[in-house]
């Protein structure tokens, strides 16, 4: 009618009553939660802002990250040396790290912070040294465990489990051809671990681990239980003092999220990087000249 | 190492769980011969391949390659697994070609072809550069060193294949039908190659459906079929004229 070209007009997007309905049901909500929680004067807003950045919740903070840090260091260390053991084809070590695996997978991870807080129930004394001799000294367990050691222990112990499965996935990703053809070369067991199989079975790995840490972030607060003074330890001993429950716990919550979504635009990147499209192709590698008939043939 | 070239085996038995794949294997190949094996599929063909080179296990029968038992070491009741060590040993010098190329992904084609002389046999990263870039050369993939498997075709990831199992200077060479998963144009680059192999007098056994390559190329040809060697001879006389009804039929439909 107007004379517009109707090869230049645009392609509009069909908006069903649904979507409709759907925006204004959301954002009513959304503004009804808004004014209540910004209304509301047990919020405590003031209270909240005054310890966001208290000395002794920065320190949680601070031992909530370290805590992180080493344990998913030591257990993705940890893990690996149980996923290396669990393709082992010498049965006892296979079957002992798939013992552990189960165990420490299918029991709750507070119950084992828990459970290696109070080992000392168990073993009083440790005595270090060469077993059928005097050498060693022995050792006060109760003096050795203390909340901290226990708590690094036992988020270690608990997420290497969960690396080793992480890790062996990785490695069963790596396909079968891959370790034919290093075993027709006759690499050794450890050479194709080294070569072959860990840095093809890397793209698998690391956004899953990424993810672990975000997991592991938040599994901290759980060792409060040990009276760590962690996060949300450090929050809760201000509201055991000054009542103000609600609000230290959105403190503590506010920086677990901040946390978290610090984390998770690395992780973004790192699974973009690492997903299979990509994954082909490490990443110095050359782009292709064509210059010969050979190269341009393809 | 004495350079020995032979394969020979004795009513070889293979079974994976119920299913027995090979049945009574009997082969004699000499130094030097070109040995392609033919069948449908399923025929166990594949198996006696990865037997010689010690990827699957025979139940029993003699295997002897290079010589050597293979994998095993003989008593007088027994025949005794060989420590990895030692079994490694004995596959450096058998090259195994893949039907999937099984290049490593991770590593560059001039790496991929070193890392059998570097990581296995411990040689020198300078002399063993020389020599990937010569059998990239020989391949006819000169300059394509410093490419990853993903950027070449088929066809070229299955000639740095070859050239990577040439690197450890094996005396046999098993090719696991080569060229099945290539596309057709790419097919005759990868057999022109394994031609001039053949011209340098190396032991070749070659599992494939190429018959044209088995007539031009082959020294023998031996047909497989439900875990027996059904016929064998002088590959252009079985091709052209063969004995057993069920070569007739398998020929028939192929050719």
């Amino acid at each position: 009618m107007n004379g517009m070209d109707p090869a230049l007009k645009p392609r509009l997007r069909r908006r069903s009553t649904f979507e409709y309905v759907a925006w204004v049901v959301c954002t009513l909500v959304g503004l009804g939660i808004l004014i209540s929680v910004a209304t509301n004067p047990n919020f405590k807003w003031e209270v909240v802002a005054k310890y966001f950045t208290h000395e002794s919740i920065l320190r949680g903070l601070m031992l909530t990250i370290f805590l992180t840090v080493a344990s998913m260091a030591l257990g993705t260390l940890l893990g690996l040396v149980l996923a290396i053991m669990r393709a082992s084809s010498v049965k006892p070590i296979a079957a002992a790290a798939g013992v552990y695996i189960t165990l420490f997978r299918g029991t709750p991870v507070l119950v084992q912070l828990i459970f290696w807080f109070n080992i000392a129930a168990l073993y009083p004394n440790l005595t270090i040294g060469i077993p059928f001799t005097n050498i060693g000294t022995a050792v006060d367990v109760n003096a050795l465990m203390g909340p901290i050691t226990a708590a690094l222990i036992g988020l270690t112990l608990n997420e290497a489990a969960y690396m080793a499965e992480i890790i062996r996935g990785g490695f069963s990703s790596v396909g079968k051809g891959q370790i034919e053809a290093a075993d027709s070369l006759g690499m050794s067991g450890a050479m194709k671990m080294r070569k072959v199989i860990i840095p093809q079975a890397m793209p698998s790995i690391i956004p899953a681990t990424g993810n672990q840490v975000i997991g592991m972030f938040k599994e901290t607060s759980l060792v409060s239980v040990l009276g760590v003074a962690e996060l949300l330890q450090s929050a809760q001993l201000i509201y055991a003092r000054t009542y103000e429950t609600i609000p230290l716990l959105i403190v503590a919550s506010a920086w677990y999220l901040v946390m978290t979504l610090l984390l998770s635009y690395p992780q973004s990147k790192l699974e973009q990087k690492y997903s299979r499209t990509t994954s082909r192709l490490p990443r110095n590698a050359k782009p292709v000249v064509l210059t010969d008939p050979e190269g341009a043939a393809r | 190492m004495s350079t020995d070239g032979t394969i020979v085996a004795l009513k070889i038995r293979k079974s994976f769980g119920p299913k027995t794949v090979l049945k009574d294997i009997n082969l004699d190949i000499a130094s030097g011969e070109i040995c392609c094996i033919i069948g449908p599929s399923g025929s166990g063909k594949s198996t006696v391949l990865r037997c010689i080179n010690g990827l699957e296990t025979v139940d029993s029968g003699v295997l002897k390659v290079n010589g050597e038992d293979f994998g095993y070491y003989e008593t007088d009741d027994a025949y005794h697994a060989l420590p990895p060590k030692k079994l490694a040993e004995q596959r450096t010098r058998v090259g195994m070609v893949f039907q999937q190329f099984n290049l490593f992904p991770n590593m560059t084609a001039n790496e991929n072809i070193m890392s059998g002389p570097v990581l296995v046999k411990g040689q020198d990263k300078k002399q063993a550069i020389e020599r990937a870039h010569e059998l990239l050369a020989s391949v006819g993939l000169a300059g394509f060193g410093d490419y990853y498997p993903a950027q070449l075709s088929g066809g070229q990831q299955q000639r740095v294949a070859i050239a990577r199992s040439l690197a450890m200077d094996p005396e046999i060479m098993l090719f696991d039908e080569p060229t099945s998963a290539l596309d057709p144009e790419k097919v005759g680059e990868v057999l022109a190659v394994m031609k001039e192999l053949a011209k340098k007098g190396m032991t070749m056994v070659v599992v494939t459906h190429e018959m044209g390559f088995a007539r031009e190329v082959a020294d023998s040809l031996v047909f497989m079929d439900d875990g027996y060697i059904v016929e064998r001879g002088d590959a252009r006389e079985v091709l052209s004229n063969p004995k057993e009804p069920r070569t007739q039929a398998f020929l028939e439909q192929v050719l």
